[in-house]
């Protein structure tokens, strides 16, 4: 980080691009370590001075002072004085006041004589030892530069970018090293959220502001993101888009790998944080035969002033069928399970999130899969079942059992708001069919009585059709005509049917068959 | 039931939801995604406090101050009828706003009566490292309790601490939600952007704000007043002066530049000059000088000016005569006591050097300047020349004569100067404030502008 005066930025076209320091600067790097290495046994002034110097050649003189800047740090300097200054000080004020003050050469000359009686020593002595302590007079003992220069160029960009983010009120980034990111926003007392860019884009990123930011725009933050930027820049992929408040005209800046990285650290090289792992679980689970149907980017939900965008939602269609009330109206909308695949995440965020978007009694529900390696080293026991963990992939089986638990939910739910007695308007009737119009599973009508119809098989079917079917099929009938009579009515279970009525088939080949009676 | 709790720099309201009717309704309050909880800005606390009760919700307070931390105090001064006034007004105010008292007029006693009468944990922020010093003693004395300090090298905390403004702004998350009463020592200095956190951020419900100039021209009292409150009681320096201050009296001497400082001078205002006609910009406009300012950053001709600029500025303010008449007035002066003011800290050392004059700056330790001042104070030094560090509110008793070298300014720093030496003196003595200007400058611009 520099001074804030130090600052070189380009706000072409309304932009907020610091102006990196490169290949061509080399030169000049150099120079300035070496102006600092030859003024090794000089006072501050001196450096000072030839750092002056240079500046007057340098197109930019607020380069030169940001190369000094750093390169002080490498500097040592002490005073050197031929007795103690602070107590030289209090022994010639005193004098000064001993001689009834001092206001000619003549009372100067008799004070400094006394003070270095009173010392031991001489005038000149004293003098010199006056002020030998104060910044600007204290000696250069040694410079050890840390950086060659192109270590310069690259720590002057890394500050200059730190310097830049000063006047940040928000800073939005991606990297390569999730859990890094997370446990350095945390760590400097910042807050984050995650959002999407866009609703198109499934990479997700972290917006990261301070606990005031609730109230106001505010640039209180701006160090904690110049340090964040150090901990972003050591990964090996990362990008970064801050909202920079320029004296009241907001700006961007963006920056990435390319722009600034940490001299003398190699970049961490972890696993990527994969937004695959979405597109990789919606096509297993679309591969399984379930009573689930998986919707990708469904409705945002609310929350709070935002929106949050699930991943997927899970619509329970039971029995295959296109759910809706009974009467077959347009249709209460299924039940809902939202899911979330969660990049970055703490157990208390994930527990205030499930909290937040309500329970089965709204028809909402939130089910999350959280990364087992980015827990940021915290304990995910206080999750409950509707957090499953993943490493690298999302098990299809952890959702289907997460799953399969509202299912259960939902079966005994809908059995206990079924009538006893069913009465449905059809002749013929599947069950599936009458379970799906009810929205419930089939096993919830096990418990249901349909008096105006008999169960055959699979299959509701009014008496009197049953005589009807009866009467139209014939022993020695073939079976393909049996199976028309049967299709005429609307029943598809032929073997079921035929079993009641007495009847069984008598196979011939692999085709066909004839009726006879059992 | 709410809970209420302070969290870095806010209030958290735990029992909310985001759709309940109070995070609309209840002012300062906002629901925060990010946690997933209500918030309110801390220094709004006692406004949320207020409302929440008035709508008779059951609330949990973990910001008030238990009983148990209170403080039993006491102090022995004997307030000044209007000092009386004044804390009467703050405390009608409900326990809020600013107190406008001149200089020397017993501001810290003010604040010691109320701190007593609240008997709440309290922070103390102020501007200087010297008025650091100044408070924790006094408070130290008085209550006889350890007082805590934020700043000069030290961060120890106390039921009652005393902090810098830059200490209260950088600790503001950490400890603001541990004091009941805050109590801002030249409270004007809020309204620097870089300081309003150090109120924003601190929950204390009672406020109390102490300034000399409370409105200022940069509208900044508007921030102080949301802040810590509205003016409340004032009184002005002729309403106390001959009662409880010294007089004085201003002598203004204008001094020459010698030739050779002349044409230096002339050299570096004509390269100033020169830029401005070609660029078209005039030096009367604070815009245009911000302008040059910036153009200085990337245009090498911008920044000739300006340091030329900077050059006439430094002749000027280091004139051989200025330093030759301190030398007479000194002499003149051998058996008063004398501060030097100058607002260039090179020129602080010259004068240093020259006269053997005890120092204070920016530069100087605080265990020195400590001991300086209070050398002065005990009379083992007379004179003692500073570079505007002593601007704010420090006790220097009995310093009759003041001399203030190429003064830069406003009317605050004029007033506060010159409060300063305004200390009743023993022998009801007058008191004197000389002015050293040059001729013919834009210093004499702003010495005529004060009258």
């Amino acid at each position: 980080m520099l001074r804030k005066d130090l600052l070189r930025v380009s706000r072409a076209g309304g932009g907020y691009r610091p102006q990196f320091a490169g290949r061509s600067h080399r030169p000049l790097a150099a120079r300035t370590i070496g102006v600092f290495q030859g003024h090794v046994g000089e006072p501050r002034h001196r450096l000072d001075g030839a750092l002056d110097d240079l500046e007057a050649d340098a197109d930019d003189f607020k380069l030169v002072r940001g190369f000094a800047a750093l390169l002080e740090r490498d500097a040592t300097f002490e005073a050197r004085a031929p007795l103690p200054p602070e107590r030289v000080r209090r022994t010639v004020f005193e004098a000064a006041e001993g001689v009834g003050g001092v206001v000619d050469d003549g009372d100067r000359e008799a004070a400094l004589g006394a003070a270095a009686d009173r010392l031991g020593t001489d005038s000149g002595a004293v003098e010199a030892s006056l002020y030998a302590d104060r910044e600007t007079n204290e000696v250069c003992t040694g410079v050890e530069p840390r950086w060659d220069p192109d270590g310069l160029i690259e720590q002057y960009n890394l500050s200059l970018a730190q310097t830049a983010l000063f006047d940040a009120t928000e800073v939005r980034l991606r990297s390569s090293d999730p859990a890094n990111l997370v446990s350095a926003v945390k760590r400097l007392g910042l807050l984050y959220e995650i959002r999407r860019r866009a609703e198109t884009d499934h990479e997700r990123e972290l917006v990261v502001t301070g606990p005031d930011a609730l109230f106001r725009r505010t640039r209180r933050y701006g160090t904690a993101f110049a340090r964040l930027l150090r901990s972003v820049a050591g990964s090996a992929e990362w990008s970064l888009s801050a909202t920079i408040d320029d004296r009241g005209t907001e700006r961007e800046l963006r920056l990435d790998q390319g722009d600034v990285s940490v001299p003398g650290v190699d970049p961490i090289a972890e696993p990527t944080y994969d937004s695959g792992v979405e597109a990789d679980f919606a096509a297993r689970f679309a591969g399984l035969d379930l009573d689930w149907e998986l919707s990708r980017e469904p409705e945002p939900l609310a929350a709070g002033s935002r929106a949050m965008i699930p991943d997927f939602a899970f619509d329970y269609r039971p029995a295959g069928g296109a759910a809706g009330d009974p009467d077959g109206d347009a249709g209460a909308p299924p039940f809902r399970v939202f899911f979330e695949v969660m990049g970055f995440w703490t157990p208390e965020y994930v527990a205030k999130k499930l909290d937040q978007f309500g329970s089965v009694d709204d028809g909402v529900e939130l089910l999350v899969a959280v990364d087992d390696s980015l827990g940021v080293g915290e304990e995910i026991d206080a999750l409950d079942h509707r957090v499953v963990t993943y490493a690298g992939r999302v098990r299809v089986k952890d959702v289907v059992d997460a799953l399969r638990e509202y299912e259960a939910d939902l079966v005994a739910d809908a059995a206990e708001a079924l009538p006893d007695e069913l009465v449905p308007e059809a002749d013929v009737i599947g069950i599936d069919g009458v379970a799906a119009r009810r929205g419930v599973g089939v096993d919830a009508l096990a418990s249901v009585s349909f008096p105006a119809h008999e169960r055959v098989g699979r299959t509701l079917i009014r008496p009197a059709v049953l005589d009807a079917v009866d009467a139209a099929i014939e022993p020695g009938a073939s079976l393909s005509d049996a199976e028309a009579v049967l299709d005429d009515y609307g029943i598809d279970d032929a073997s079921a049917v035929l079993s009641r009525l007495g009847y069984r088939v008598a196979w011939e080949g692999l085709g066909g068959g004839t009726i006879e009676e059992r | 039931m709410l809970t209420l709790r302070y969290e870095d720099g806010t209030i958290r309201i735990d029992g909310l939801e985001a759709d309940d009717d109070a995070v609309e309704s209840v002012p300062g309050v906002a629901w925060d995604d990010r946690g997933l909880v209500a918030r309110a800005p801390a220094h709004r606390y006692a406004a949320l406090r207020d409302a929440l009760a008035d709508r008779g919700v059951a609330v949990d307070d973990r910001v008030a101050t238990p009983d148990a931390d209170r403080l039993s105090l006491s102090h022995a001064y004997d307030l000044r009828p209007y000092q009386a006034e004044a804390v009467a007004a703050w405390r009608d105010a409900g326990d809020r706003g600013v107190i406008q008292l001149p200089t020397g007029a017993g501001k810290t006693v003010v604040a010691m009566d109320v701190v007593a009468e609240l008997g709440v944990p309290t922070l103390v922020v102020v501007p200087t490292i010297d008025l650091l010093d100044q408070w924790r003693r006094e408070l130290e004395t008085e209550f006889g309790v350890a007082v805590g300090q934020f700043g000069g090298g030290e961060q120890a905390q106390e039921p009652i601490t005393v902090s810098t403004y830059d200490s209260a702004y950088l600790r503001a998350e950490d400890v603001g939600g541990d004091f009941g009463l805050v109590v801002f020592d030249e409270v004007h200095h809020l309204g620097g952007e870089g300081y309003r956190d150090a109120a924003r951020l601190v929950a204390a419900p009672a406020r109390l704000g102490l300034t000399a100039t409370f409105e200022r021209p940069d509208g900044a009292h508007e921030v102080v007043a949301d802040l810590v409150g509205p003016k409340v009681y004032e009184a002005a320096v002729d309403d106390l002066a001959g009662e409880h201050l010294a007089d004085y009296e201003v002598r203004r001497i204008e001094v020459e530049l010698g030739p050779a400082e002349r044409d230096a001078y002339e050299a570096a205002q004509g390269t100033f000059v020169d830029y401005l006609k070609r660029s078209n910009l005039s030096v009367r406009s604070g815009s245009d000088y911000r302008k040059l300012v910036m153009r200085s950053g990337t245009d090498p001709k911008a920044r000739e000016a300006l340091l030329a600029k900077q050059r006439a500025r430094r002749i000027m303010m280091n004139a051989d005569a200025k330093v030759d008449t301190l030398g007479r007035l000194l002499d003149r002066h051998r058996d008063d006591r004398v501060i030097v003011f100058t607002a260039h800290t090179d020129l602080v050392y010259r004068l240093s050097e020259r006269y053997l004059l005890p120092a204070i700056t920016s530069e100087t330790g605080a265990a020195e300047r400590r001991e300086i001042l209070q050398r002065f104070r005990d009379g083992t030094y007379s004179r003692v020349v500073t570079a505007n560090v002593l601007d704010e509110g420090v006790d220097v008793p009995d310093a009759n004569v003041a001399v203030v070298l190429a003064g830069s300014g406003s009317e605050r720093e004029f007033t506060q100067r010159l409060g300063r030496i305004l200390r009743p003196k023993a022998d009801g003595g007058r008191a004197l404030l000389y002015e050293v200007v040059s001729e013919e400058t834009a210093e004499e611009r702003v010495a005529d502008r004060r009258r």
